[in-house]
């Protein structure tokens, strides 16, 4: 039930990451990043914390920026340098994100999956990161970062570890980060030359929540597919890697048999559940659509030579 | 369990205003209940309908889903600070004129999200407008007449009716 009232609790605003780790606590100490999220759940009762604490004035968190090709800085900075990777940082907003010039060019899949958040007042607010902390299946951002092959780095109180996105996301509402951690970047690569992506969504009206959505990209070389990624969300208790797809159409030239056939085994890997936004089989059935149509205009950007 | 009070200054329309309040005060109560401030409405408390839009250093925001302690010291801007004195906004004034208002209730937080999208981009165009709008639910206009008062409102701004 939705409460006009949110209990009391203690507040923090940590300045550091490693000040912000010492005090997070699981559900008894909650961070709190743009809220749009958590203060709904603290409306509905449904998380009543001890203590929030914010991660809004945690400095060094708030960045969107591309490494160097050479990656000096990066190094310098004590990361990992990579050749043109995108560091998201865990206070950019989507809105951020989606607005930046560089994601628009070399990473327009992720673009288009936050631009299929359509709430300005949600993406102004609500962070990148925190749409995947919240652990939904349903989540836009998630597919596409499966797609990209971006991974998390989580702080906790002995220092910082990073994991590939897809052993971040543990069932549905659980993620990998413990009690006592909190994501601080999210790494994308930089696609490879040649790739071009798609995100497709289905839902009531575009201001829900998705029914499925399906995000894909196809490395192409002389229209042969050289790699594929296809990512479907909504359609088990994480999202997940359509791995069948992805072998069905790897080495194979793209047409309507490889699409289908991908569609097709896409389809059959998941286990969506029914609820009041879908039958688990209607699901089912739509990512087959979701897929297909998302294959479909991947490859024919990839094929003009857009980067999408 | 113990939570603790503070006198916290906000920023709300250029105005400083001293308020005692506790970590779990949402934005939306401190500006209707604590100011008087009663333009900014609640409706979904969900993030669903963009009633309590305020714009919080310039970015649409819902005052229901914001703690008001994360908005201490920064610039807020209700409905009520639109207008300058008795003379409209070139915004408000497109409303009225293009008949934008029926019951009102989305009203302030269209205005605050018209407001937001002309503050970045002068001349959208009507696609811009719809989904600079996506987050801001009416249930009476049918939407038309809101796209054709921000469409109206950003030509009398562009020529030289804004500030």
């Amino acid at each position: 039930m939705m409460h006009r009232v949110l209990l009391p609790f203690e507040f923090s605003e940590p300045v550091t990451v490693a000040e912000a780790v010492s005090l997070v606590d699981g559900d008894r100490a909650r961070a709190l990043a743009g809220g749009v999220d958590l203060v709904l759940k603290l409306r509905l009762r449904q998380i009543v914390p001890e203590r929030v604490v914010s991660l809004q004035k945690v400095r060094g968190l708030d960045h969107v920026r591309v490494d160097a090709d050479a990656g000096g800085q990066a190094a310098a900075a004590g990361g990992r340098a990579e050749d043109g990777a995108l560091h998201i940082g865990a206070l950019a907003t989507l809105r951020q994100v989606e607005t930046a010039p560089a994601v628009r060019q070399r990473w327009p899949l992720l673009a288009e999956a936050i631009g299929s958040i359509v709430s300005v007042q949600t993406k102004a607010m609500g962070t990148v990161a925190g749409n995947l902390c919240v652990g939904t299946p349903a989540s836009d951002v998630a597919p596409a970062l499966y797609a990209l092959g971006a991974r998390m780095r989580i702080a906790g109180r002995d220092g910082e570890r990073e994991i590939p996105i897809e052993q971040f996301f543990l069932d549905a509402g659980k993620t990998a980060v413990g009690p006592h951690e909190i994501v601080t970047e999210i790494v994308v690569p930089a696609p490879a030359a040649g790739s071009a992506g798609a995100f497709l969504k289905l839902s009531m009206t575009s201001e829900d929540i998705a029914k499925v959505n399906a995000a894909v990209m196809l490395t192409l070389a002389g229209g042969v597919c050289a790699r594929a990624a296809i990512s479907v969300g909504s359609a088990a208790p994480t999202p997940v890697r359509a791995a069948a797809a992805e072998k069905a159409l790897t080495g194979r030239a793209i047409g309507a048999q490889a699409i289908t056939e991908a569609a097709d085994a896409a389809a059959e890997a998941v286990c969506p559940i029914s609820d009041v936004r879908s039958t688990a089989r209607y699901r089912k059935e739509m990512v087959r659509v979701l897929v297909r149509d998302a294959l479909e205009k991947a490859a024919a950007r990839a094929a003009a030579g857009k980067e999408a | 369990m113990a939570s603790s009070k503070e006198i916290a200054a906000f920023l709300v329309n250029g105005n400083e205003y001293e308020v005692i309040i506790e970590p779990h005060l949402l934005l939306i109560d401190v500006l209707r209940d604590k100011l008087g401030l009663t333009g900014t409405k609640y409706a979904c408390g969900a993030g669903d309908c963009g009633a309590c839009t305020v714009l919080i250093d310039g970015r649409p925001s819902f005052s229901c889903l914001t703690l008001a302690v994360t908005a201490k010291g920064k610039s807020i801007l209700t409905i009520e600070g639109v207008a300058e004195g008795n003379e409209l906004d070139p915004i408000q004034q497109a409303f009225v004129d293009q008949g934008a208002v029926q019951c009102g209730f989305c009203t302030p937080g269209m205005i605050l999200s018209t407001k937001a999208l002309l503050d970045e981009n002068p001349e959208p165009t009507r696609d811009e407008i719809k989904t600079a709008l996506a987050g801001n639910l009416c249930r009476c206009t049918g939407y038309v007449k809101i796209v054709d008062a921000v469409e109206a409102a950003a030509a009398a701004m562009r020529d030289g009716g804004g500030r």
